[in-house]
């Protein structure tokens, strides 16, 4: 099953702020046998030609989301049709802003995004939000740190990724976390997600038809996210 | 700019703050320039300023290349106004002007240096106009003050009046664009035998052309973005340098060829990150109009620099401390990566964790994901010890390094780590410690020589 599974990083040549690679870097540990493949900007991302299992981009400077907004806006269908195939998408950062309606700059001016989902985003360039969150998907606690100047707005109640219980969700006042539509997740928790989430790789696995999967490294990873989650709710209480 | 009432009356206010602070012997090198920018605003643009200032910027290095031509400027008898002792933001520069200045706001001094926040220039620039900037270089940084280079590179370059001489590092793909339109001074380090032809750092921040997007290639590169890049695609290039060094770590001399003339200059540094900043400050020095004849006699004369680490021994064992700037990738990156070239079979302590910092909120560990830690996986490194309460998260990151696990031992209170040494072959340890650790790494180095000696 394994050596059928793809996964795509779109321009890793810039989207990658945080550490955001290591997001795929861990799943290349995970799944070893697996084809991974790195998307540059003037190239027809591989999703475009084959149903790849899971597309991956990080955060990125707000001149970059311009230029990724312009390169997936002709395949702005294909990305419809695969997230309602149920194609994985995780975006972090603001890579997620891409697929809303529009990014709005201070002076009001706007960059049409992709408008897959009725939400949009507003830069403040010189308020930077740093926070960290912690909320409940299905059965798991979910976790990460916020640096960014931008947040979403519009609702997002019938497609968030999850609901916050510490911090706040697509804005300072919405404890909704991301969005979600099938597989597709963004979230504004930067870096590398994945390896601050092992729970959600595994999740991630099966939907990947991966039984019973085995993460690199469980022990260690395990232990660094249940002494965060405690480190989280610690802080929460106080 | 008008001296107004409301500015005389900050600049007496912000100097009797100056004097009391001096009297009570506190450091007033930020609060006095503070309160007169809280009463007057446009204070630094009001207050009389010497001749010709140059003002220093950049990710790294800046303080160390202020230091270097504040010394030669200093043996060759220039009295120069400077902010070294404060902070450099604008009430430190304020600070410095009006600590400097009559009760009438004149000046006496003809020249300044000024090492100036990049965060600040909004604050800082339109205000003093300065005759030269000169900008290090520019890397990603915190990622919750500085965000990425494009914001920074921004903030400067929007600043930086229209008829400032910039002074620029060719070797930078990113900041050798700053101030496109004003006049510039570049300068670079020549291909030498040590680059690489390709990245060999996670953190390049300049892979794609800043003209055109597309991929850049390098003609070399010395670390992270560093080099000679140049676009296959629209022709773009690392500008051509008018003071293009070469150094020669052997003989101790750093050539620069400037215009058809070859300069030599003693070496002040074994590292090539430092040697960036010594040719920052030959270039500058050479602007402002010294000789290479100056120059060199007197950085004959500047202390060689000293890299941040101390060592001991006992018993035929190094103990060496080093400060690693945590949560700031390249910092730490360098710091492994001179750790990883050091001879001889090692242990490594590694107190990297915001052991005061994480107080206020869970510490960030996105950072570590973006610092070269491949670089502690070596044969001759044996053991690694990781302190703090995020020891995992350490050893996890160590593990995906290709680290094998029987090499690494977490230790959650570093006043223990030493204890958890192996001592068998050992022949160097080497303490990678945070700011906040250099006591806990200066204690654990003493216990391990203890420990070596009682052997
Ligand atoms: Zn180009």
């Amino acid at each position: 099953m394994a050596d059928s599974i793809i996964i795509e990083t779109l321009y890793p040549e810039f989207a990658n702020l945080f550490g955001d690679l290591m997001n795929t870097g861990y799943l290349k540990k995970c799944i070893p046998d697996g084809t991974f493949i790195d998307t540059n900007l003037f190239d027809e991302p591989a999703f475009v030609s084959q149903d790849v299992s899971m597309v991956f981009m990080g955060a990125m400077s707000e001149k970059q989301q311009e230029l990724v907004v312009h390169a997936l806006t002709p395949y702005r269908e294909r990305i419809t049709e695969l997230i309602d195939k149920g194609c994985i998408f995780l975006m972090t950062g603001n890579a997620m802003e891409i697929f809303g309606n529009y990014i709005e700059n201070e002076d009001e001016s706007r960059i049409d995004c992709l408008g897959l989902f009725d939400t949009y985003a507003r830069r403040f360039m010189f308020k930077r939000h740093n926070s960290y969150i912690l909320g409940e998907f299905q059965d798991m606690k979910l976790l990460g740190f916020k640096s960014q100047f931008s947040h979403s707005y519009g609702d997002n109640s019938d497609c968030y990724f999850y609901k916050v219980t510490t911090g706040c969700g697509i804005n300072p006042d919405s404890d909704l976390e991301g969005l979600r539509k099938n597989n597709f997740y963004g979230t504004y928790t930067i870096g590398p997600f994945l390896i601050s989430n092992p729970l959600f790789v595994k999740y991630l696995m099966t939907l990947m038809g991966i039984e019973n999967p085995e993460l690199a490294f469980e022990d260690t990873i395990t232990n660094a996210y249940n002494s965060r989650v405690r480190q989280f709710e610690t802080f929460k209480s106080h | 700019m008008k001296k107004t009432l409301r500015f005389r009356f900050a600049l007496f206010i912000g100097k009797a703050a100056y004097r009391t602070g001096k009297l009570l012997k506190m450091n007033a090198s930020h609060f006095p320039g503070r309160l007169a920018i809280n009463l007057c605003p446009d204070f630094l643009g009001r207050i009389d300023k010497p001749e010709k200032i140059v003002c220093v910027t950049g990710t790294n290095g800046k303080t160390t290349a202020c230091n270097m031509i504040l010394d030669v400027l200093s043996d060759c008898g220039y009295d120069v106004l400077n902010n070294r002792a404060g902070s450099n933001l604008n009430a430190g520069i304020a600070t410095a002007l009006l600590s400097h200045s009559t009760l009438g706001g004149k000046v006496k001094h003809k020249l300044a240096l000024f090492e100036v926040d990049e965060r600040s220039s909004k604050l800082i620039y339109p205000f003093i106009h300065p005759d030269f900037a000169v900008c290090t270089n520019l890397f990603r940084d915190s990622l919750q003050r500085n965000a990425h280079t494009e914001y920074i590179f921004n903030l400067i370059s929007d600043h930086i009046p229209k008829d400032t001489h910039m002074i620029l590092n060719a070797d930078d793909a990113i900041s050798s664009g700053l101030a496109p339109d004003n006049k510039r001074t570049y300068y670079s380090i020549a291909h030498m035998e040590t680059d690489h032809d390709e990245d060999i750092n996670i953190i390049n921040d300049a892979r794609i052309c800043p003209k055109c997007y597309h991929l850049l290639k390098y003609n070399y590169l010395k670390y992270h973005h560093i080099g000679n890049a140049y676009c296959p695609n629209c022709g773009f290039t690392s500008p051509e340098s008018d003071y293009a060094a070469l150094p020669d770590f052997d003989a101790g001399t750093i050539t620069v060829k400037h215009g058809d003339a070859d300069e030599t200059y003693p070496l002040i540094t074994d590292s090539i990150f430092n040697t960036y900043n010594q040719v920052t400050a030959i270039a500058v020095l050479r602007e402002l109009g010294l000789s290479p004849e100056e120059i060199s006699s007197s950085f004959a004369k500047v202390k060689v620099l000293e890299t941040r680490y101390s060592s001991k021994e006992a018993n035929g064992v190094e103990v060496i401390t080093h400060l690693s700037k945590g949560f700031n990738p390249i910092a730490c990156s360098c710091v492994f990566e001179f750790v990883s070239r050091q001879p001889g079979e090692k242990e490594v302590i590694l107190m990297l964790g915001d052991i005061y910092g994480h107080s206020h909120s869970p510490e960030i560990v996105t950072w570590m994901y973006d610092a070269d830690f491949e670089y502690l996986n070596q044969p001759d490194i044996n053991h690694l010890i990781i302190c703090g309460e995020r020891c995992e998260d350490y050893k996890l990151r160590l593990l995906l390094a290709g680290v094998s696990e029987d090499k690494i031992t977490c230790v959650p209170d570093e006043a223990k780590a030493h204890e958890y040494l192996r001592l068998d072959k050992t022949e160097k340890v080497f303490i990678l410690h945070q700011v906040y650790a250099t006591t806990a790494a200066a204690v654990a180095q003493n216990k391990i020589i203890d420990r070596l000696i009682s052997k």
